[in-house]
């Protein structure tokens, strides 16, 4: 039976009743009891630690777990006030448009047109307006037209993302449900389809799981924050639960955007603002205009929180040896056509080099070629060979088990008993030791990153390291674990590249970057400067930091 | 020009040649049909010359194990061409080896003639559209068919990765030791995409039975009968032409 679109009425659009989930074999449930309401027109933010059950309670919605996915499910789940079970999951298509953490779950593996249109042929529209409601998608998504004819394969991963959000959109139902929608698109793509989902719109409740929370927050009515066992551990509007409740998210490594790490600099000083702020602006708006002493007194506050976000610079460059160079350099794929030329940049020990640029516009391949992995078509590459931590991890693993994995990475000289500790100690450095004997596969995302970086960061192999978009999957606690052990690496005299889409993370890690774009490099020098060159960041497609207004807030404050 | 023909014109006149191939032991017909089909390639799709002999390579390959069995083992090559159910045209054992060689190709080469001028997509779409074939049959060929550069693409990856793991960039084409060990993972992946591909397509209200509409299936026109009618004058001329000589 084709589903049928639901009419939003006042029933709840979706609705979990202490819903538990328990995988077979599984000695835990992993997720639940949860009690959870998205209200008709409502934007629910659903934040989480890694591992905490988030994608596995969105998949329970319209019914994938149990029905397609096995599990054992305990409580009801109602959507528009009908329990879930009546309906196969295809039922709930018209319903509840789902937008899932990976694109390749989201998609089919079809030609660009054919993904969008595929859920409006299932509704068995009529030809013509399903080729308005794709080109509208396309339009909205911001997909160029000539992508039509593409297969979604042969697109990079952000590239993939943005087909799969407007395959979701062109879907229009009343419910959408996104999971972790914008991990690897450029800053201006993610801005945009968080204002686009986000859209202010009666008829059209969403139900989103995001880390990047800087431009988002903004746009939600309310949050629930789901705890390490699973269950909601805390509930409230966006503003106060992040001011209210920051030591217990910060315990449980959930994320929080830059303003509330401002606001609770503010607070120490007796300068917070009345209403708790969601963006860096509302933070210190409220200091335009005031006196002096008040200006002086919150400047100290402004300055640690721009310090503690800003990159150490990076002393005494010229004397560092240079550990990898590219020369004039044409870097293409593994057997693909050049798509960065005349490339030049050199990384010296005790240096993070950040790499930025659009999706789709070269980084991972200038990484793979400053690793020396990727045979250059014209120029020359010096220095040692580099690891890198790939954008897909499970590329990586080759173990049966995360213990394994890292025990095969470290060097086999080492004694045995001295071999064993050493992975003990690395797995809990990483926070890996309890799922140590699961298979790699079987982890979650932010499980997964950290033991690729894990294993890549074991032992001292490699004096370059390039880090392809660290961040994704990871939760507060995964990142500042990341952050922690790339500061150490540098200080030990590697050399790292990293290659992310997050300004703020670039700005507080890399003392310098690389931008791409146009088919070679755009830019390259100190990171604080670069992320203000609005001219730069326009042709690049990338868009400021959160942190800037701070920043420029600081140049006008007087110092004394 | 050829690309843009309905794909299931093409699957009949393709279909009706190889028949004709198997059927007619003529190595003239053979000749002929191998250039129509080339010939059709090269300027009416505009595909490379160097391409069209490569792919003749391996059917080349496979019609000269017919020929050599023929000349090789006469009394084997009796059994092997009464199993044919041909009837010699009064030639050794030679020349009835190179008819067999010829037809490898000729059925190859319309093989190939059908399989460069179609996009895999119409063809699926228009056998669901024509021929009923189930949307759940029809979207598992479409994820199959993309299967196969996806795996491409995600050996590569691996072999990064691994690659990485040794210190040096990896070769342009994996040795055999290479390859044996990349089977186990890239048979993982081919299972986790199957599997996201059934439950993408279930999210998205693939469902066994019920109606749905199919976009941008190709329809028929009329060059489509044109080419038909086309080619089955082509064949019959063929066929007469191999007739009257024989």
């Amino acid at each position: 039976m084709p589903s049928e679109p639901h009419a939003p009425d006042a029933a709840r659009p979706a609705h979990w009743q202490d819903v538990a989930v328990r995988y077979p074999f599984a000695d835990k449930a992993a997720v639940g009891p949860v009690k959870l309401t998205v209200e008709a027109g409502e934007r629910l933010l659903l934040l989480g630690p890694s591992g905490s059950g988030k994608s596995t309670l969105l998949q329970t919605l319209t019914g994938l777990i149990p029905q397609s996915i096995p599990a054992h499910v305990e409580g009801s789940i109602r959507l528009f006030g009908q329990p879930v079970k009546e309906r196969k999951p295809s039922g709930w298509a018209a319903t509840v448009a789902q937008f899932f953490q990976d694109a390749d779950q989201t998609l089919c593996g079809m030609r660009v047109e054919d993904e969008i249109a595929f859920a409006l042929e299932n509704r068995a529209l009529p030809e013509k307006l399903i080729a308005q409601k794709v080109a509208k998608a396309m339009r909205r998504v911001g997909l160029p037209e000539e992508w039509r004819p593409r297969r979604t394969m042969t697109l990079s991963g952000g590239e993939r993302q943005l087909v799969a959000l407007a395959a979701t959109l062109a879907q229009d139902a009343p419910l959408f449900v996104a999971d972790e929608p914008t991990a690897h698109l450029a800053p201006e793509a993610a801005n945009r389809l968080h204002r686009l989902l986000m859209e202010t719109n009666e008829a059209r409740s969403v139900l989103i799981v995001d880390h990047r929370l800087d431009h988002l927050i903004g746009l939600v009515d309310r949050v629930a924050v789901l705890g390490n066992g699973g269950t909601i551990v805390a509930e409230g509007s966006p503003g106060a639960l992040f001011r209210d409740k920051r030591d217990q998210l910060d315990a449980l490594g959930i994320w929080r955007p830059l303003a509330s790490f401002l606001d609770a600099e503010l607070q120490k000083v007796g300068l917070a603002p009345a209403d708790p702020p969601l963006a860096v602006d509302d933070a210190i708006r409220h200091l335009e205009g005031a006196s002096s002493a008040i200006v002086r007194k919150a400047r100290t506050a402004v300055a640690a929180f721009v310090a503690a976000n800003s990159a150490r610079p990076f002393e005494d460059a010229g004397e560092q040896e240079i550990v990898a160079r590219l020369v004039a350099a044409d870097c293409a794929p593994f057997l693909g056509p050049t798509v960065l030329r005349n490339v030049s940049v050199d990384l010296r020990a005790g240096e993070i080099l950040g790499i930025l640029g659009a999706n789709g516009a070269g980084k991972s391949t200038l990484g793979a070629s400053l690793a020396g992995l990727l045979k250059l078509k014209r120029g020359r590459r010096e220095g040692a060979p580099g690891g890198i931590a790939f954008q897909k991890p499970e590329n990586q693993f080759v173990a049966g088990t995360a213990r394994e994995e890292i025990a095969t990475s470290l060097p086999r000289s080492a004694l045995r008993s001295d071999h064993a500790r050493q992975v003990d100690e690395i797995l809990a450095a990483w926070d890996l030791a309890g799922p140590q004997d699961r298979h790699p596969f079987e982890l979650s995302q932010g499980q997964k990153r950290r033991l690729a970086l894990a294993t890549l960061t074991a032992g001292d192999r490699w004096p370059l390291l390039v880090l392809d978009e660290p961040l994704a999957g990871l939760d507060a606690n995964g990142a500042a674990m990341m952050s922690k052990h790339a500061e150490a690496l540098r200080n030990s005299g590697r050399a790292i590249a990293i290659i992310t889409h997050d300004m703020d993370f670039a700005l507080r890690l890399c003392a310098r970057s690389v931008i791409v774009g146009e088919g070679g490099l755009l830019a390259e020098g100190p990171t604080a400067q670069l992320l203000f060159d609005a001219e730069i960041l326009k042709r690049a497609g990338l868009a400021e930091p959160a942190i800037a207004p701070a920043m420029r807030w600081l140049e006008r404050a007087p110092e004394c | 020009m050829l690309s843009a023909l309905h794909p299931l014109g093409k699957l009949v006149v393709c279909m009706i040649w190889i028949a004709a191939a198997v059927l007619i032991f003529d190595a003239r017909f053979q000749i002929a049909t191998i250039v129509i089909a080339a010939l059709a390639l090269i300027v009416l799709d505009r595909t490379s010359p160097v391409l069209v002999l490569a792919l003749m390579i391996p059917f080349a390959l496979f019609g000269f194990g017919f020929l050599t069995t023929s000349v090789l083992f006469r009394q084997e090559s009796n059994f092997a061409l009464r199993m044919a159910g041909e009837s010699l045209l009064a030639s050794p054992a030679f020349s009835a080896g190179i008819t067999l060689f010829l037809r490898a190709i000729a059925c190859g080469m319309v093989s190939a003639l059908f399989a460069l001028t179609t996009d895999p997509g119409a063809f699926v779409r228009t056998l669901m559209v024509h021929w009923r074939l189930s949307p759940q049959i029809g979207y598992s060929l479409f994820s199959a068919m993309q299967l196969v550069p996806d795996l491409a693409a995600e050996a590569q990856q691996i072999r990064l990765a691994r690659a990485m793991k040794r210190g040096r960039p990896p070769r342009r084409f994996p040795g055999p030791f290479e390859m044996f060990r990349l089977v186990i993972p890239l048979l993982a992946f081919a299972i986790r995409r199957a599997g996201r591909a059934a439950i993408a397509m279930e999210a998205r209200g693939l469902t066994p039975g019920a109606p749905r509409t199919v976009i941008a299936a190709p329809r028929f026109r009329r060059r489509d009968l044109a080419f038909i009618a086309i080619a089955l004058t082509a064949l019959v001329l063929c066929i007469s032409w191999a007739r009257s000589r024989g």
